[in-house]
């Protein structure tokens, strides 16, 4: 029975409810089991929760949780948030950057103005662009961040900047160093969640949330929400191995080595290890529980575009799809996120394969970008809505970003080049002030308007790390002979842009 | 970073520095705030300075200063306190910055808090130096001295930060070996024997520690098999030691275990863990490497041969130099190739750019950081963007070990060449040497003849440009016998357009010695939508060459066809060919880019021929430089004045040359490891450097776009008095190339290289104990720990050098010590006193690794196939290879029998490890693994009680059970006897028989697999 799908509602209804939920019977052994355990395992565990490196934050917090929106690929900056009106006026001009450039490819064509259009929203009137239109409702609560600058035009070195602040392969993910340093807030889950594009992972795959050399508990756990299986290794996926012979199992071994533990005192390790397996039997329950969106009422699914779950869609890509895709992944962060999942990162577009589904838009970026960025949009909006509704937005930042900009200027007939110089971030939520736009791309955007002033992810880790009540100076992990630190040797706290 | 302590902010609503504390600790931070923040009080300080009376001071106490004080302040202050990169806002580099700083009171050491950061407040420890031991003693009451004094320090001295130039450190004195500690007359039974005993003994009796006793004998056997082999004892092994009374017992299991090919499969690993080996590249688009595995193996055969560890670590720096002939030598540099390669930064990005430039250097600093991590566990890559903070070691130290390696990239490489083909090699080689001596004489007749003007033009054409010319050559159609046939190929735009000009370029092949104007048609007309606008087709048209041929027009139109009347002739045959048909509006817009091509017919042979290479925008446009003219100047003259019979057999020796030249290069290759290779097939942008060392620039803050003075190559330098630039030939060539790499060879595995051999010991004695002696196995620098046991490191060290390196007589040392074979139990006085075990008073328990767990699992349920080396076994699914491959974990039958192989011999993807491996804490193959953590979480818990491979493995193991007896009981204790290596209790027979007998052997296997006593080690 075991072998069914897990994507069928009615089936995993039945399945968490009756095999693998162990009801009242379970949790009440559960309880015990942790009072017993509370008895032996160290002092920093009795108080509950698994607890990152940082006993005593560093300052006040401003926020506890963080989403990550990670655009793979490269998203356009002047395409979505920064209206550039210079390039309406120059279209089809021969590009003059006043300077020597060097293009990764070849896309140093004609000027080329947003094949998009650009409107005001909200009080703080912010241009966005129609792509993004569903956005325009939550511009008073995001600090848009125009200047930022990377270093190098490479999907792969510039992605491991953005989502490990290194260049390099081998340092830990931004949620591995979060999960580092605060732990858990609900031992059931996992502390840091990653959800990757389905089609497939961006550059460098799951490098991206490593640990590193943080221990491994604080990789990013993958969840494949459209899997039959979303967590690998959640149940077992043989016959023999039923809710039943495990539960009965799990005594037993709590037995055995409860017996191995005893007989070996003063080695914390042991009880631990016992703790472990009540942990693991707690996230069988609440994993399911919470990734199973059947009980979300009609309007939250409108919201998030989830009108018609399981449809068909063309070949070609097109809105529709993207937006359940992106969509149903913004709902279950906001489920994760509401039950103590301290850090959430979504994937939206997968490696450089064909056709493409990722952001990379050298051919035509109408044709990718507008699908893309209306999926998008429709289901980070309702994220920020939802959060805000709830009461969540004010303790949790949302950080959407890529691995760099793209080109004003056109490659071939309607597509754009890398542009590792600059591109934008925006930041919302915890501690964040709305409605602002700090930092400025110059009139193509191509650089920073001020080129010795630029921002960069290091800035941008600090000061997220600053809102979560750490200072990213002292978060410090020492490695093969140096004192790591996420902001490597860098990194300023945006003031401009907290409340 | 300025201190700030996270202990002082506890948690009340202000902020750092106004919470009203008096504490001395937090006055500082409170200066320090103020400091930064308010210009009046910089500016008070600045007066205070300028009204102190400076020049009252004893001119001795400058001496004092600059003898005693400054390098305290340079070695252990200056590098994060500078003008520079002033932390906390604070610089030591002159005295007017440190008076400016406000934390020195000329005169009151008492009142100055720098004294209070260096010495600590209330009895605890000192905030300042952040990084390594607090200061000596005498270090801070030199300093002490030196304010109450008056702080005096001449205007003329300026600290300039810079490394460290102290080379006054452990890991870098000499290697010399220590005496034996003499055994005082209360040491323990058995402690008496062994040097390694000799020295823990000294270092516990100081401490008034005792040793444990000896364990029991069955968890010696399994805590020694697993050491040395990676695997456990089997239930007879184990009772056929415990019961052995010969006093030699043990020695002869040592050797036993020694002698087993498993050892080097276990050895291997860890080597591997250290030097970042993984099948693929890492990155994006992270392509597999398929001759990887040949390294894997040559690490597993060169510890299971012993091989003396100099020519081991010889082989993988230098081995193509240093052991000509020898595959080892070519295999072993799979080292240098061992680490991460961005493809797209390499062969997508040329080197000329920036992007291309940033991936080459990264690409040499992995050599680098490899090589000094692993061979002399110094962390060099810390100099890569400024000098190193704690070491002794310079930008310029680092970017001249850059230079050894700058003439070296990852490919790969032939290492084994069956003699056959080797012999066909040869006898292929002299033919074309022969041929080629014909040709030289035939050529020189031929410059008699033709006189200087020939030499001339043979110059100009050797240096005109080389002009592009893309793949894509056009549209062509079929071959036809005769030039009479009709061929038409045509364009339907998007949509009906005006037309003002409709444009032929023609193609451009070398076929038939054609050239320019290939295929292009000789009678032809043009139409739009089915009338004839253009008409060529009475009269033959004169071949273009590579001249478009252009027809102004004043019509509109959605089809435009080409009507070849009378076709142009290849070779005995006729065909018509068009690169490109562009039709243009008012504007000049091309509207036939890219739309609809039909044709009578057309040979599609991609990339070169398609239909739809007519709308590509791809045409070739001859060569600018006029390549093709010189060379008809050249056929000319010599056709004027060389004798055609010399020119016809010039013509015959090449296309001789040409023939065995191709039949050479299809031998095949001999067997390949991906390695350092310095030749190799071009791959894109990636291309081999012949041997010519790249330019290797000192780099300000490691940024590729500013460049310093040029970097020789060289290493590090052990002393203050050390060279540490390579003698000899620097020059950019092929022998330079080699002789850099050979040296650095050679100055690692010196006799006189202290770090090379205590590094090495190291490993081996963290890999039996747990923990090193010094438990940083990278890092033996001032960021490191310091040896617990530096007299034993020391010791065994030079112990090892004078022994010929021999590991195996490593090993035999360090596991017949009593030390190795103590009890794992805690002590409670004991723990009390050195609760980490540093001092070895016990044996640690350990936690299985993760390939231990796997090797294990499937050696206990039956199904572990010894089959040794070869390329790895795949644990995933591979799919879409021809551009980022997709490795799919989840899609993977665990019941492929394939698979059954230890842990070694599996295929590593480096940008998506095993999740099933990386849960159990295995190395992660991005970054040098020295030390692996040990973890215990809840995913760790699922992922033993869930995953495929777990769970095929109990159906497997419960088979196994099955086959041996029917009786449930019996089972059950055979489980247990496979599973632990012991005869069960009655209690534990009783309670699993219970539970196999309500839920199946299958769920009491997964359930043994799951227990602390399989997967810890006492």
């Amino acid at each position: 029975m075991m072998n069914q799908s897990f994507g069928d509602p009615d089936r995993r209804h039945f399945l968490f409810n009756s095999a693998w939920g162990f009801g009242s019977l379970a949790l009440t052994s559960l309880l015990a089991n942790e009072r017993a355990a509370a008895r032996s395992t160290s002092q920093s565990q009795q108080d509950g929760l698994p607890q990152g490196s940082v006993q005593v934050l560093h300052h006040p917090p401003r926020a506890k949780r963080v989403v990550q929106l990670f655009m793979a690929g490269a998203a356009s900056h002047i395409d979505l948030w920064d209206h550039k009106p210079e390039l309406e006026k120059l279209h089809g001009q021969p590009s003059d950057f006043g300077e020597k450039v060097e293009a990764f490819q070849n896309g140093l064509g004609p000027w080329m103005k947003s094949p998009f259009k650009f409107q005001r929203y909200g009080e703080s009137g912010k241009m966005i662009s129609e792509a993004v239109a569903d956005l325009g409702d939550c511009v008073d609560d995001i600090a848009f961040i125009h200047n930022m600058t990377g270093k190098t035009g490479v999907h792969s070195q510039a992605t491991y900047l953005q989502a490990t602040g290194f260049q390099r392969p081998g340092f830990p993910g931004v949620g591995a160093w979060v999960s580092y340093a605060l732990g858990s807030m609900n031992e059931n889950l996992p502390t840091f969640v990653v959800l990757p594009d389905h089609r497939g992972f961006a550059s460098n795959g799951p490098k991206n949330w490593g640990a590193a050399f943080l221990p491994t508990s604080n990789q990013g756990t993958t969840i494949f929400p459209q899997r039959d299986r979303p967590i690998d290794d959640l149940f077992p996926a043989r016959g023999s191995f039923t809710p039943a012979s495990q539960q009965a199992g799990l005594k037993l071994l709590e037995q055995l080595n409860r017996q191995y533990a005893e007989q070996r005192q003063g080695d914390d390790r042991l009880a631990d290890r016992i703790r472990t397996y009540e942990l693991a039997a707690r996230m069988q329950l609440s994993a399911p529980e919470a990734l199973d969106i059947s009980d979300e009422p009609q309007h939250i699914l409108s919201m998030y575009g989830l009108d018609r779950i399981g449809s068909q869609y063309p070949d070609d890509i097109n809105p529709a799809e993207e937006t359940e895709y992106f969509g149903r992944k913004c709902l279950i962060a906001r489920r994760l996120l509401e039950r103590g999942v301290r850090f959430v990162q979504i994937w939206s577009g997968n490696d450089n394969s064909f056709p493409r589904r990722n952001w990379d838009s050298h051919e035509d970026l109408k044709r990718e970008h507008g699908p893309l960025a209306r999926g998008m949009a429709k289901g980070a909006s309702a994220l920020i809505k939802d959060l805000k509704q709830r009461g969540l937005l004010e303790d949790t930042i949302v950080l959407w970003t890529t691995e760099f900009g793209r080109m004003p200027s056109t490659q071939g007939n309607s597509g754009r080049d890398h542009n590792p110089h600059v591109f934008t971030n925006w930041l919302c939520g915890g501690g964040i002030r709305g409605g602002v736009t700090h930092g400025e791309s110059d009139r193509w955007g191509f650089k920073p308007l001020d080129r010795d002033q630029p921002t960069q992810v290091y800035d941008v880790h600090a000061t997220i790390l600053h809102l979560l009540g750490l200072d990213h100076l002292k978060l410090t992990v020492r490695h093969n002979g140096i004192d790591r630190r996420l902001t490597d040797v860098h990194g300023h706290l945006i003031d401009k842009i907290l409340a | 970073m300025f201190p700030a302590r996270d202990q002082d902010y506890n948690g009340a609503n202000a902020p750092i520095g106004l919470t009203g504390k008096t504490s001395a600790s937090s006055r500082w931070i409170l200066v320090l705030i103020q400091t930064a923040w308010n210009p009046m009080i910089r500016l008070r300080f600045l007066v205070m300075a300028t009204c102190l009376s400076w020049q009252s001071q004893l001119l001795a106490q400058e001496d004092s200063f600059e003898s005693r004080v400054a390098p305290i302040l340079k070695d252990r202050c200056l590098n994060c306190h500078n003008d520079t990169e002033s932390k906390g806002d604070f610089s030591l580099q002159t005295s007017a910055a440190i008076l400016d700083s406000g934390f020195v009171e000329p005169g009151k050491a008492g009142d100055s808090l720098l004294m209070e950061i260096i010495s600590g407040v209330d009895g605890q420890a000192p905030q300042m130096p952040k990084t390594g031991p607090p200061l000596s003693q005498e270090e801070v009451q030199a300093i002490r001295e030196w304010i109450d004094r008056g702080a005096d320090w001449p205007a003329s001295v300026e600290l300039n930060p810079g490394p460290s130039a102290n080379f006054d450190w452990w890991s870098l004195r000499p290697l010399v070996q220590p005496k034996l500690p003499e055994p005082p007359n209360d040491v323990p039974a058995g402690w008496d024997d062994n040097p390694v005993d000799l020295f823990v003994w000294q270092k516990l009796n100081e401490q008034g520690l005792t040793p444990s006793g000896e364990t029991d004998r069955a968890t010696l056997i399994r805590r020694l098999t697993y050491d040395l082999t990676g695997l456990p004892p089997s239930k007879s092994e184990i009772d056929k030691f415990v019961n052995d009374t010969n006093p030699n017992a043990y020695a002869q299991l040592v050797e036993r275990l020694l002698e087993s090919p498993r050892y080097g499969e276990h050895w291997a690993r860890h080597w591997l863990d250290v030097v970042k080996y993984a099948d693929t590249c890492g990155y994006d688009k992270d392509k597999l490497r398929e001759h990887a595995w040949p390294y894997r193996d040559y690490v597993i055969r060169s510890f299971n041969e012993d091989k003396p560890y100099r020519q081991f670590l010889q082989e993988q720096v230098a081995g193509d130099l240093l052991f000509p002939g020898n595959p080892d030598g070519i295999v072993g540099l799979g080292f240098i190739a061992a680490g991460p390669w961005d493809f797209i930064g390499h062969v997508e990005v040329p080197e000329t750019k920036i992007d291309g430039k940033v991936a080459r250097n990264l690409d040499r600093d992995d050599m680098v950081s490899n090589t000094m991590n692993t061979f002399c566990s110094v962390t060099i890559q810390c100099a890569r963007c400024h000098d190193h903070k704690f070491d002794p070691f310079t930008q310029e130290h680092y970017y001249g070990l850059q230079a050894v390696f700058a003439a070296v990239d990852r490919a790969n490489r032939v290492y084994q060449i069956d003699p056959e083909v080797d012999a066909q090699r040869k006898t292929l080689t002299d033919q074309i040497t022969d041929w080629q001596s014909r040709l030289a004489d035939l050529e020189k007749q031929i410059h008699q003849s033709a006189g200087p003007k020939l030499v001339e033009l043979e110059k100009k054409i050797e240096s005109a440009p080389p002009s592009i010319k893309r793949p894509e050559f056009g549209f062509h159609s079929k071959i036809v016998s005769g030039a009479q046939e009709t061929k038409w190929v045509e364009v339907e735009l998007p949509e009906v357009q005006p037309i003002r000009s409709i444009i032929l370029h023609p193609c451009h092949d070398d076929f038939a010695g054609i050239g320019a104007g290939f295929g292009f048609p000789v009678r032809f007309r043009v139409e739009v939508d089915g009338q004839t606008v253009v008409d060529r087709s009475r009269e033959d048209f004169v071949n273009p060459g590579l001249e478009p041929v252009r027809f102004e027009l004043e019509t509109k139109g959605k089809t435009v066809r080409v009507v070849a009347t009378r076709l142009a002739e290849r070779q005995n045959d006729y065909i018509l060919a068009l690169a490109e048909l562009r039709v243009e509006d008012d504007n000049q817009n091309n509207g036939a880019r890219g739309a609809t091509v039909r044709s009578s017919d057309s040979t599609e042979a991609a990339p070169r021929w398609r239909e739809t290479n007519l709308v590509d925008g791809i045409w070739y446009r001859g060569d600018k430089a006029g390549l093709e003219a010189l060379q008809q100047q050249k056929k000319t003259l010599l056709a004027e004045r060389v004798k055609p019979e010399l020119l016809e057999r010039q013509e015959k020796a090449k296309a001789r040359i040409s023939q065995l030249e191709t039949k050479r290069q299809q031998l095949p290759v001999g067997k390949q490891v991906y390695a350092a290779a310095t030749h190799f097939p071009a791959e894109g942008n990636f291309k081999p450097t012949g041997g010519r060392p790249r330019l290797v620039q000192v780099l300000h803050r490691g940024n590729i776009e500013e460049t310093g003075s040029v970097a020789l190559p060289g290493t590090i330098p052990l002393t203050n008095e050390d060279r540490f630039q390579f003698p000899g030939d620097h020059s950019a060539t092929e022998s330079g190339e080699g002789q850099r790499r050979a040296v650095l060879a050679k100055w690692l595995s010196s006799e006189q290289n202290p770090l090379t051999w205590r590094s090495i010991v190291n490993r081996v004695w963290h890999y039996h104990f747990g923990k090193g002696i010094v438990d940083t196995p990278n890092d033996f620098g001032r960021m490191g720990s310091r040896p617990s046991h530096p007299e034993l490191l020391d010791w065994l060290a030079a112990e090892f050098r004078a022994g010929g390196g021999s590991l195996k007589d490593l090993h035999r040392l360090l596991v017949t010590s009593a030390t190795y074979r103590q009890a794992s139990a805690d002590r409670p006085a004991c723990h009390d006193r050195d609760a980490q075990n540093r001092l070895l008073w016990k044996m640690d328990r350990r936690r299985l690794s993760a390939e231990e767990i796997r090797d294990t699992i499937l050696s206990v349920a039956g199904r572990l196939d010894l089959t040794m080396g070869g390329p790895g076994f795949y644990l995933f699914e591979l799919e879409k290879t021809e551009h980022s491959p997709h490795y799919e974990y989840h899609k993977f039958d665990h019941d492929n029998q394939a698979t059954f192989r230890r842990s070694i011999y599996r295929f590593i993807v480096r940008s998506q490890p095993d999740p099933f491996m990386t849960t159990l804490d295995c190395a992660d193959s991005s970054q040098s693994t020295p030390t692996r953590n040990e973890t215990q979480t809840p995913l760790q818990a699922l992922t033993m009680l869930n995953n495929g491979f777990n769970l095929v493995m109990s159906e497997d193991f419960a088979q196994r059970l099955r086959a041996q007896s029917d009786d449930l009981s019996t089972q059950v204790e055979a489980g247990i006897a496979l599973a632990y290596g012991r005869a069960a209790t009655d209690q534990e027979l009783a309670l699993l028989s219970a539970y196999a007998r309500d839920h199946g052997l299958d769920n009491l296997a997964r359930i043994l697999f799951n227990t602390s006593e399989f997967l810890f080690i006492d």
